[in-house]
């Protein structure tokens, strides 16, 4: 009885909503979920736990840029740390060695992320389904290994260190990782725009007609090596964009941004956003930035300080199982069933009523 | 050296191809991307190291010498349980999803990392020694072996034959071939795929356990519970190396990646560290000249 009232108001609130603001569910969902986001350092988090946020905003960057390149354009790739962890070293390598600021080496480690993404990215034209996927996995792992082999530039295990962006002189201390977070929401707020864009673009289209049916839109005259190509560039700009400011947020490039060995923690950076996408739904911009949201929630928040008492191993085991769980449950994704389910509730208007209400609208205006 | 090359590559070359068979037979018949094969190669080895232990009180003191042998046995049945038991609760619901196998895969890999993390407690869980199948050393065309190696070897190409035997005479066998060449054709004439893909997990699975018991038992530190990405790593190279869904492609990919491995570590000086990324560069290489592996099919007999 109460359930059903409820969901009556919930129903009607949302109609009278949906009939003013044209396309909402996208476009509200994702400006509300920003305005959250934003209000995070005021919602009782102590500062020094905002790191988590702001790794967060990074990976979320990540994801989108994975999820143009696999819920659009089709090309499963399992490596994404490879961008990453370039975009790190890259700007790393360069302020270790050549010293300069880092307005200088974010750009280019942009360009070198675009330039794998390019390398790795002809070869892997070759590739399907499966096969690519597997392969994309490999690259991040065969990297690592000249990682530790040319000890001497790279420094093995330990990694380079670099300048933080917001030190005292700029930013005091405690002030610090806010200013990191806002940093880093902002960079996703911009990528993910862009993003946004790219994707509903004309490009946008072909790359997902790429991944309905790659035969039928090579017999339409497009040009599928180009375009597959483009989304690799696009997909490598962006992580390595994270993976560049990962490094001076955080202050150090490592190998770990490639792969973790023998962690206890599974946080490998080709998996996070992958995990990430999937919870919150392929195929859509919004979702990957709510499942990262959702994984680094769970991970941090709930298994920390609201079901306390229990060991790593068994809270990570508890996360995984319930990851494992929320796929099997929904296999599209978790924002992308709440957005439709919204969409249901809207009613079926008639053509009278709405031709209706827009001679209403002239004759005011 | 080069003889030394080539009987090092075919031992360890037989015992990848073992690890990776189970792997290939999973996307042969079913058509998925299963990633759980890593923790069951894990799974496997740390069972088969338990039963060792526990396996000499239970039995009469006559029998001792069959302790190696009831251990694989068991330890390759649980396994078998477990994984079919798995696919059914999870993967099967997923089919036809590829990415959602692939991550709800993946987790589960961390999900029995953990289990054993919690079960072996921190000092087993990152190096579990595991006596070898038979001590000592034999010569073999002048070049030292560790016995126990060879003997994992002749285990492997002794199941790669059952298998094939198991494949093209039995009864289900055949049907799991059918499935692999045409899935609706095979309902139609009556196969079950619910109960075939499960028994395809589950053989998969125990595959997998045997082929880390076999590696855990021929390498010095034996397993850990984090191994189950060296095993999903040695596996997919294998099988993209030979192709997916064949299994004479994975005798050969196991072959080629031990001789890749052996010449590599014998002739670049401090390799070692290179040696985990070897698969990866293997397969990068190789996938540039054939990008659908050797034998690029679904599941082919002989």
């Amino acid at each position: 009885m109460l359930t059903d009232t409820i969901i009556r108001y919930v129903k009607k609130v949302y109609t009278n909503f949906a009939t003013h603001v044209y396309d909402v569910p996208p476009r509200m969902l994702a400006l509300l979920i920003l305005i959250i986001i934003a209000n995070l350092p005021f919602m009782g988090i102590p500062t020094h736990r905002l790191g988590i946020f702001t790794t967060a905003n990074l990976i979320a960057i990540l994801a989108v840029s994975w999820d143009l390149l696999v819920g659009r354009t089709g090309q499963i790739s399992l490596g994404h740390a490879l961008f990453y962890g370039v975009g790190a070293y890259a700007t790393a390598l360069l302020y270790k060695y050549l010293h300069w600021p880092w307005w200088t080496t974010i750009p280019l480690s942009i360009i070198a992320g675009v330039g794998v993404a390019l390398i790795i990215g002809i070869p892997c034209l070759r590739f399907k389904g499966p096969y690519l996927a597997l392969v994309t996995m490999a690259f991040p792992l065969a990297v690592v290994g000249f990682f530790y082999y040319y000890r001497d530039i790279f420094r093995g295990e330990t990694g380079l260190s670099v300048k933080p962006i917001f030190a005292p002189p700029i930013v005091s201390y405690s002030q610090k990782p806010i200013a990191n977070y806002y940093l880093s929401l902002a960079l996703l707020t911009i990528s993910s725009i862009i993003i946004y864009k790219v994707a509903t673009s004309k490009t946008g289209i072909v790359f997902v007609s790429i991944l309905d049916d790659e035969l039928g839109s090579k017999a339409c005259g497009i040009n599928t090596t180009k375009y597959k190509l483009l989304s690799f560039a696009i997909s490598g700009l962006f992580g390595s964009l994270a993976g560049a400011f990962a490094a001076h947020l955080t202050g150090s490039a490592n190998p770990r941004y490639f792969i973790e060995k023998t962690a206890l923690i599974p946080t490998e950076y080709s998996l996070i956003p992958i995990i990430a996408t999937i919870l919150g739904g392929i195929g859509t911009i919004y979702g990957p930035i709510v499942g990262t949201y959702l994984y680094y929630t769970l991970n941090n928040y709930v298994f920390e300080y609201v079901i306390t008492g229990i060991d790593k191993p068994t809270r990570i085991l508890f996360f995984m199982a319930i990851i494992i769980f929320l796929i099997v449950k929904w296999p599209r994704g978790i924002a992308r069933t709440i957005v439709e389910k919204l969409e249901d509730l809207q009613e079926p208007r008639e053509v009278e009523e709405i031709l209706k209400e827009k001679a209403k609208s002239e004759e005011t205006s | 050296m080069l003889e030394a090359i080539i009987i090092s590559g075919i031992i360890t070359g037989l015992i990848y191809a073992l690890i990776a068979l189970g792997f290939t037979l999973v996307y042969g018949i079913s058509g998925i991307v299963n990633l759980t094969h890593g923790a069951f190669f894990v799974v496997g080895a740390y069972l088969y190291g338990i039963l060792l232990n526990h396996i000499p009180k239970l039995i009469p003191q006559d029998l001792a010498y069959l302790t190696p042998t009831f251990a694989i046995v068991f330890s390759i049945l649980l396994t078998g349980i477990i994984g079919s038991a798995f696919y059914r609760i999870t993967l099967h619901q997923l089919l036809g999803e590829e990415v959602s196998i692939l991550i709800a895969s993946i987790c589960a890999c961390i999900v029995f990392h953990q289990i054993i993390f919690i079960a072996m407690g921190s000092l087993y869980a990152f190096s579990f020694t595991i006596s070898p199948l038979v001590r000592g050393t034999i010569m073999i065309i002048n070049t030292d072996v560790l016995t126990g190696k060879a003997v994992a070897a002749l285990i492997s190409l002794t199941s790669f034959i059952i298998l094939g035997l198991y494949i093209s005479r039995t009864k289900t066998g055949r049907a799991m071939k059918a499935l692999s060449q045409d899935l609706e054709a095979a309902m139609l004439m009556g196969v079950s795929t619910e109960k075939l893909f499960m028994f395809t997990a589950g053989l998969s699975a125990g595959i997998g356990s045997l082929g880390g018991i076999l590696y855990a038992s021929t390498v010095t530190y034996g397993t850990a519970s984090h191994m189950w990405m060296l095993g999903l790593a040695l596996s997919f190279t294998v099988v993209v190396l030979g192709g997916l869904g064949s299994i004479k492609g994975s005798i050969f990919g196991g072959l080629i990646l031990g001789f890749t491995q052996e010449a590599v570590m014998r002739i670049i000086p401090g390799a070692g560290v290179l040696q985990d990324s070897i698969p990866f560069i293997v397969v990068i290489l190789a996938l540039l000249i054939r990008p659908k592996g050797l034998f690029g099919k679904r599941i082919e007999m002989e």
